[in-house]
């Protein structure tokens, strides 16, 4: 990354280390400024003149912080005094960030970085953010998005070009039967010709070849179902399996709904597209060609009365293209903020039906609906308004063919049967010609569909697999290597974390709110890459390990516990679908789950309805202690796996993961302290930092952080029962 | 609820006298309050409705050596400040909230990969603002207040759509919320 990207004027570059510009001031002014640094000094300029000067070496931290509308390059002095360096608008933010980043290295380990590996985050050509995408959204073009789903077609292209080739010979065979009719009525009907034969013949070849064209067009439907809905299937697949490997980053972005409608309904659209014009599209074009060809042939100069309108169609097609890809995108827009509210609406239905909300919802959604068929209403009546237009220039031609071609009969230079032949190519013509108008339509509403799947497809921001992935045994050893992580990179959560948990100890981690507990448990599970520093698992990179490897033995039992719309017995069987019923039970009654699932109607097979809802809390909870049982991992994570729970419940299920976690390496996190009394040692986290990591009692003599949490949550508690 | 009010006030609004209230904006950059006898060091100001009430319910707060958040309390209108005070706290509102408004929408085109261009007049002068993901970031909140954040995280807005962007604006941005 360039971190020298302008200059104040008159100012030596080749002393600079770092030099980048800022825009506004602390009372939101914009100004023209630099900061400038090297070796020893950061100097800052406004408008060419330096206005502070500041030691390099006296500050102990060095920040960038994100505002609402502006950001902040700010420090903090060696003497605890903090600093706001310069403030800016937030093009340049990533750019600071990068900087403070080296400088806050610098302040720590006394070693300035000058090069910083880290990527350009701009596009070279429009300076817009890449935003973890290879290429720049802003600068790709248009054609490479159908050129994408062109490329798609190539598993089936043995299929695709059987599916043209009958079309073609379809087509031909269609333009074969005029000619057959011109012959039977200029050489049998008109001059009433007797010879019966001759017009027998001409018109069993004239059925004849009708019948045959069953065989090319069921093989043409065939074939062109083949390849849409093979595509269709693909690109549902593909994208639904994206969406599961997006990182966590990636799908904190997208509303549920909003992935729905990219798996299914845009999908679809896509294969509706290909089934209906992928195929026709270049056959019509061939059609065109050829029929154009024949007319010009036959009569050049009723051809051009025929043609000629045909450039005003299709600049009319041009034009109507962009009005209705920005119709269709609309409706796209309210079609997932439709989906989006449907699905939010029935997820929180009980809390819904607890407030007595239900008519402000249904008011809520049927907004929601209302204002998706209105956008659908007015793309389809702009639409249908230019439909009659279009269809009447086009077949001016044909009556102006009719009157001309008649005069020319009357003359003699023409005869009947060319003229009804001439004119069923025309109408023949005609028809390729109605479907390009249709083109625009169908073209910009699969061009938003095709733009929403390719979005997620080429998502960059995965959790990317090693090249060479490492199957690994687990025993159990985690080690922490001065671990850095930001959810923004430049915003760390957890800072220099380096800490060994051993092979079957139990480990609690404890802290305020919001100290990164559970992101410390995130990395383990390898949700999110570290940003900078290492983890690993007897002694590997978890970043080498494959990803299928590291989850399948790692076991999570988290405060609430995710049932899927199965039945019990599914959802224990979740973590090992071969599980024979023996250990299903026995997972069950070390989970201190059976007793309740025997007493349930349908035991094992009793259907636990959506998110789990049938069964209460505890019982979710326990169900959930038997999955992670029969998945039988080398390292348990349980996060605040008790907290919601009465105290009876929790006896059980303190009990049921007493035998959980027996021999395995367990880490931990609960709000209550005293549930963490059973832990071998305590990670005490503070303001993203390892404050301490020792047993309680040595945490207790310390009379350290930990001690001060104890000795609030006393407080509380005291309080609580005052 | 008694028992809440009796134990932690938690639902307690601390309203700020804006009489006593004294801003300094300090040399490192950072603003210190004078309140009640108290001073306070490195104090942020947030407005709790950014997108309606720019001058109304300010929270003034600070963090603690634990990085807590802890509120002072929270000025109900600006407007009531001394002249020179309301000054420094608008002028921190300005630069924390910065936000070009919207005066005028030339055209708004769309890339179809989710990318769209703005070319309007603000009151930073014209540009092009580039936005991606522009369903979540080119939208109409309440029906008229115009929400606009670009590639880089710049915002923008337009407060009142139907009273202060000309027909052809609401034309050009029609399509698109």
């Amino acid at each position: 990354m360039n971190l020298k990207t302008s200059f104040p004027k008159g100012v030596q570059k080749d002393s600079l280390l770092f030099s980048l510009p800022y825009d506004l001031t602390t009372n939101g002014e914009r100004v023209d400024g630099h900061i400038c640094i090297t070796d020893s000094i950061i100097d800052v300029y406004l408008e060419g003149r330096v206005i502070k000067s500041y030691p390099l070496d006296g500050f102990s931290e060095f920040k960038c912080e994100k505002n609402y509308g502006s950001s902040a390059f700010t420090a903090v002095k060696k003497s605890g005094e903090p600093v706001c360096i310069c403030v800016f608008r937030q093009q340049e933010f990533l750019r600071y960030a990068e900087l403070a980043k080296l400088l806050d290295f610098y302040a720590r380990e006394g070693k300035l970085i000058t090069e910083t590996k880290a990527d350009e985050p701009t596009c070279e050509k429009c300076g817009i953010p890449l935003d973890g995408n290879a290429e720049c959204p802003f600068c790709a073009k248009k054609s490479k998005l159908f050129l994408k789903l062109i490329k798609r077609v190539k598993p089936y292209k043995k299929y695709f070009i059987i599916a043209v080739l009958c079309t073609i010979f379809e087509q031909f065979v269609w333009i074969v039967i005029p000619n057959i009719s011109r012959l039977i009525i200029d050489d049998y009907v008109v001059p009433k010709n007797d010879d019966w034969q001759g017009l027998i013949l001409h018109c069993i070849a004239l059925v004849g070849l009708v019948a045959f064209t069953c065989i090319p067009n069921h093989l043409n439907m065939k074939c062109s179902f083949k390849v849409a809905l093979n595509m269709g299937k693909d690109l549902r697949e593909d994208v639904f399996a994206k969406s599961e490997s997006l990182s966590m980053t990636a799908v904190t972005k997208k509303t549920a709904g909003e992935l729905i409608r990219r798996v299914s309904g845009d999908a679809a659209k896509l294969e509706d597209f290909v089934t209906t014009n992928g195929k026709d599209l270049i056959v019509d074009m061939i059609s065109l060609v050829v029929l154009i060809a024949i007319i010009c042939v036959m009569n050049f100069k009723l051809a051009m009365l025929v043609l000629l309108p045909i450039p005003i169609v299709f600049l009319l097609v041009d034009k109507l293209f962009h009005v209705m890809a920005k119709r269709y995108t609309r409706v796209w827009r309210n079609m997932t903020e439709h989906d989006s509210t449907l699905h939010d609406i029935l997820n929180g239905i009980r809390v819904v039906k607890s407030y007595g909300t239900e008519a402000k919802e249904i008011a809520r959604y049927t907004g929601c609906s209302l204002k998706a068929a209105k956008a659908s209403m007015r793309a389809e009546i702009a639409w249908y308004l230019t439909i009659p237009i279009s269809e009447l220039i086009m077949t001016v031609g044909n009556f102006l063919v009719l009157y001309f071609g008649g005069n020319m009969i009357i003359d003699g230079g023409l005869k009947l049967g060319e003229l009804i032949q001439f004119t069923t190519y025309v109408s023949m013509l005609y028809d390729p010609i109605r479907r390009a108008i249709h083109i625009p339509k169908q073209l910009a509403d699969a061009a938003v569909s095709a733009s929403k799947v390719f979005e997620v497809l080429e998502d960059a921001n995965g959790i990317s697999e090693d090249e060479h992935p490492v199957e690994l045994d687990i025993r159990g050893d985690i080690e922490f290597k001065n671990v850095y992580f930001g959810y923004r990179e430049y915003d760390p959560v957890l800072k220099d974390i380096s800490l060994k948990i051993n092979k079957g100890e139990m480990v609690g981690i404890v802290g305020h709110s919001g100290v990164g507990k559970s992101t410390l448990i995130n990395l383990i599970l390898r949700l999110y890459d570290v940003t900078s520093g290492e983890i690993l698992i007897d002694g590997v990179d978890i970043r080498r390990l494959s990803q299928k490897s590291l989850r399948s033995q790692i076991g999570v039992v988290l405060q609430e516990t995710f049932l899927f719309d199965g039945s019990v017995l599914e959802n224990i069987c979740y973590a090992k679908p071969g599980a024979t019923f023996d250990e299903v039970i026995r997972a069950a009654k070390i989970a201190n789950a059976h007793e309740f699932i025997t007493k349930l109607p349908d035991g094992y097979n009793t259907r636990v309805g959506n998110k789990g809802y049938q069964l209460s809390g505890g019982e979710r909870q326990r169900v959930a202690i038997a999955r992670a049982i029969l998945h039988n991992p080398k390292i348990i994570i349980l996060d605040e796996a008790t907290a919601s729970l009465d105290t009876e419940t929790e006896k059980q299920i303190q009990e049921a993961l007493g035998r959980l976690t027996k021999g395995r390496t367990t880490i931990a996190i609960a709000h209550r302290l005293s549930t963490l009394s059973g832990a071998d040692r305590l990670i005490v986290l503070d303001k993203g930092r390892l404050a301490e990591f020792d047993t309680h009692d040595n945490l207790m003599r310390n009379k350290g952080v930990y001690y001060k949490l104890v000795m609030a949550q006393r407080q509380t508690t005291k309080m609580k029962k005052a | 609820m008694s028992d809440i009010i009796e134990n932690y006030e938690a639902d307690k609004l601390t309203l700020l006298d804006c009489k006593k209230l004294e801003f300094k904006k300090e040399e490192s950059g950072y603003m210190t309050l004078f309140y009640d006898e108290k001073i306070y060091h490195k104090v942020n100001l947030t407005r709790l409705q950014p997108f309606y009430e720019k001058d109304k319910f300010v929270s003034v707060h600070i963090e603690d050596e634990e990085n807590q958040f802890v509120e002072i309390g929270v000025i109900k209108d600006v407007n009531e400040l001394s002249d020179g005070q309301k000054k420094l706290v608008k002028g921190f509102l300005e630069y924390k909230y910065y936000m070009p408004e919207i005066t005028k929408i030339y055209s708004v085109k769309e890339n179809m990969r989710g990318s769209l261009f703005v070319k309007a007049d603000t009151t930073a002068g014209e540009k092009t603002i580039c936005i991606r993901d522009w369903y979540r970031n080119f939208k109409l909140i309440g029906g008229k207040y115009l929400y606009v954040c670009d590639a880089d995280g710049n915002k923008y807005f337009c407060d009142d759509v139907e009273a202060k962007l000309d027909r052809k604006s609401i034309a050009a941005m029609e399509m698109f919320t």
